[in-house]
């Protein structure tokens, strides 16, 4: 009887194992861009959004705005460089580039201008005008606004890791450099940190 | 429907591979790629990192860079992923073969992937990003480090980390740089005992350059020292320059074929083992249906697969690359090996192979004593009549089915090349045509001159990538 119910019980598992989870179905739920979704730890719409509006918001609340405003009368105008990439993730730094010019844009303190991108883009428009549009319809060169500041910067990552856990560290070093003296007026910082924890086992 | 299950998945991929190098060695990436994409569906659930890293490689060698980056991201994401291990899915291994586990790949093979990904970048002159992977080659391999105590295995890469060197001196970041360098130079050194890849030449000039550059004083005499005899220029000199690397791969990586030990349980046993071994060849695929079929019948034979490693050396000692200028300036640079993946592959296998074999011979037994209490619990529920025949039958069937299931896991980064070369030269900024040279005569049909054309400005890199099969 005993061996009998070793060879069933062999079989039973042997089935079970065999048959257990092939079940996985995907599951789509539809958020607001504005909830906190961390996956996989790495850098993520959140981050970007977050880092950006917090870090505008500091450099407009700094001196430099107002006494730049209070000598020449009007609102400086801020142009954004180079964000450059330094850590250990494939980041779009333009997404993060966007953040930071709609929320430079949005806060009506600063005139804000094109970047070096765009820039040559409307530059090939206008000369396009000038041969194939009609006269009084055609926007004349030379008359772009000069930045008064160039806000730019780094992506950072300093990480750790052993046993399957993994600290993530983000510094998002951000400037505002004057374009006439060099002189940085305003200097930011923004700091990050992410444990990501995984399991050696699962069931 | 078991036995078709565990069964499936050794033969084609074997033909595959061979479709695959055929494809090679008639210049035609585009088709080896085709190829694998092809069989996405036969590596299967279970080899999907497997998957994106051959088609990282034909996409590569088939130019398109951005579609191969995609793949060996995923296949990097999915390597994360297994870091947890399914209990159910290690049970499942443990009752059939190996085969049944996910491949997450060697580590080598992980850090290639990095390697593999920085030079698609810096084939785009994607700088940044190629200097992320630079990164997480960095990290990785300290993970690595840390994680093996064994100072003689595997927790190092010189060529990942010589590779970081040039990507960063590339862009600018000489200190960086002369860490990767001096980082390569030691591993070069410390693995050189099984690796069969000695400090490149060129690493040499890039240590003496990087250290002067940096006002390294200490450092540079020390190198200086060591290296009495190698030529070498300054940074400023090379500064208006631009700068060419070429990477080649040279022949196929190793295969993996089954290794059989049928262990004798009896002397009955013993002797049919030893006069089937008369007739046969244990590790035909062919024979092992009449090998199930006869120990099956014994009912005294276990059987044990054990991965074997099947070198396939390149004949091609080295590579030669021709730049020549518009006013027909012949620039000749001859490829230095970096890396012997065959090396690499037999250290990693060899480093696992204790484990390997210790599971085999647990799973083996585990494997015996099923089929046991089957054929006994068969026998005790067909009563007294049908006990003998029925025994009979279900111990052919279940310890046959032990016999035939056993497998080895043969699966590896067979698309990788035997050997990867490098070699690294500065010209003046112009047009170049390159060409590489034959390499087994004039008379190869196969091989015809391929040119392609460079254009470079002063401190710019360019980064050409070579197949090259034997």
């Amino acid at each position: 009887m005993i061996v009998m119910d070793r060879g069933r019980i062999g079989l039973v598992v042997l089935m079970a194992v065999l048959m257990a989870g092939c079940a996985q179905e995907t599951k789509i739920t539809r958020v607001d861009s504005g909830v906190v979704t961390d996956l996989s730890g790495r850098w993520n719409d959140t981050d970007s959004r977050m880092v950006a509006e917090s870090m505008v918001k500091e450099a407009l609340e700094y001196p430099w705005l107002n006494t730049f405003s209070g000598s020449k009368h009007r609102q400086p105008v801020v142009v954004v460089g180079t964000i450059l990439n330094s850590s250990h993730e494939h980041i779009d730094v333009n997404t993060f580039v966007a953040d930071l010019e709609r929320e430079l844009t949005n806060s009506q303190k600063v005139t804000f201008v094109a970047g070096k991108g765009d820039r040559e883009e409307l530059r090939t428009e206008r000369k396009e005008q000038a041969m194939y549009a009609r006269e009084d319809t055609q926007k004349a060169p030379g008359k772009e606004i000069g930045a008064d500041y160039m806000m730019k910067g780094t992506i950072a990552t300093i990480l750790d890791e052993a046993e399957g856990t993994k600290a993530m560290f983000y510094q998002i070093d951000l400037q505002m450099v004057d374009l006439e003296s060099n002189a940085k007026v305003w200097f930011g910082q923004k700091k990050i940190k992410k444990v990501i924890e995984k399991k050696r086992t699962i069931f | 429907m078991m036995a078709g299950m565990l069964l499936t998945g050794c033969g084609p991929s074997a033909n595959r591979y061979f479709l695959i190098e055929s494809s090679l060695r008639a210049h035609d990436p585009q088709g080896a790629d085709v190829i694998v994409q092809r069989a996405e569906k036969d590596y299967g659930e279970k080899s999907r990192v497997l998957y994106g890293m051959d088609r990282g490689m034909t996409l590569q060698l088939a130019g398109d860079y951005q579609q191969s980056n995609m793949v060996l991201e995923q296949a990097e994401e999915e390597v994360d992923r297994l870091y947890t291990r399914k209990v159910r899915t290690e049970t499942l291994a443990f009752m059939t073969n190996d085969t049944a586990l996910p491949y997450e790949g060697d580590p080598y093979e992980q850090v290639l992937i990095n390697v593999l990904k920085a030079l698609n970048y810096a084939v785009l002159s994607q700088w940044q990003d190629a200097l992320v992977e630079a990164r997480r080659i960095d990290h990785r391999l300290n993970v690595l480090s840390d994680k093996t105590k064994d100072k003689n295995a595997y927790r190092d890469d010189g060529f990942a980390r010589y590779l970081s060197g040039i990507l960063y001196e590339s862009t600018g970041d000489v200190n960086n740089a002369f860490i990767a360098y001096r980082n390569a130079y030691e591993t070069f050194e410390s693995t050189r005992a099984w690796s069969h890849t000695g400090v490149p030449p060129q690493l040499r000039t890039d240590l003496l350059r990087t250290a002067e550059a940096l006002h390294f004083t200490q450092e540079f005499a020390e190198y200086q020292q060591v290296f009495p005899d190698t030529k070498w220029e300054t940074s400023e000199a090379l500064q208006h320059l631009a700068q060419v690397v070429v990477i080649s791969y040279n022949g196929r990586a190793p295969r993996k074929e089954d290794q059989f030990l049928d262990l004798p349980i009896s002397l009955d046993a013993l002797q049919l083992v030893l006069l089937n071994r008369g007739f046969s060849q244990a590790n035909r695929q062919s024979n092992r249906a009449v090998d199930s079929v006869l120990y099956g019948l014994n009912g005294r034979v276990v059987r044990v697969a054990l991965p074997r490693l099947v070198p396939q050396k390149t004949h091609v000692p080295v590579d030669t690359v021709s730049l020549i200028q518009e006013n027909g300036t012949r620039v000749t640079l001859n490829t230095e090996l970096v890396q012997s993946v065959t090396a690499l592959a037999d250290k990693a296998l060899s480093e696992r192979m204790a484990g390997i074999t210790v599971k085999a011979l647990a799973r083996a037994a585990t494997k015996f004593a099923l089929a046991e209490g089957a054929t006994r619990g068969a026998q005790h529920a067909a009563g007294k009549d049908a006990a003998p025949w029925v025994g009979l039958l279900v111990g052919l069937l279940t310890k046959g089915l032990a016999v035939v299931s056993e497998e080895a896991d043969k699966r590896s980064w067979q698309t990788l090349p035997d050997e990867i070369h490098l070699a690294r030269v500065w010209v003046p900024p112009g047009r170049y045509q390159v060409a590489n040279q034959p390499i087994s005569g004039p008379h190869d049909p196969l091989k015809p001159e391929v040119m392609r054309t460079l254009s470079l400005g002063p401190g710019e890199t360019a980064v050409l990538i070579q197949r090259v099969m034997p």
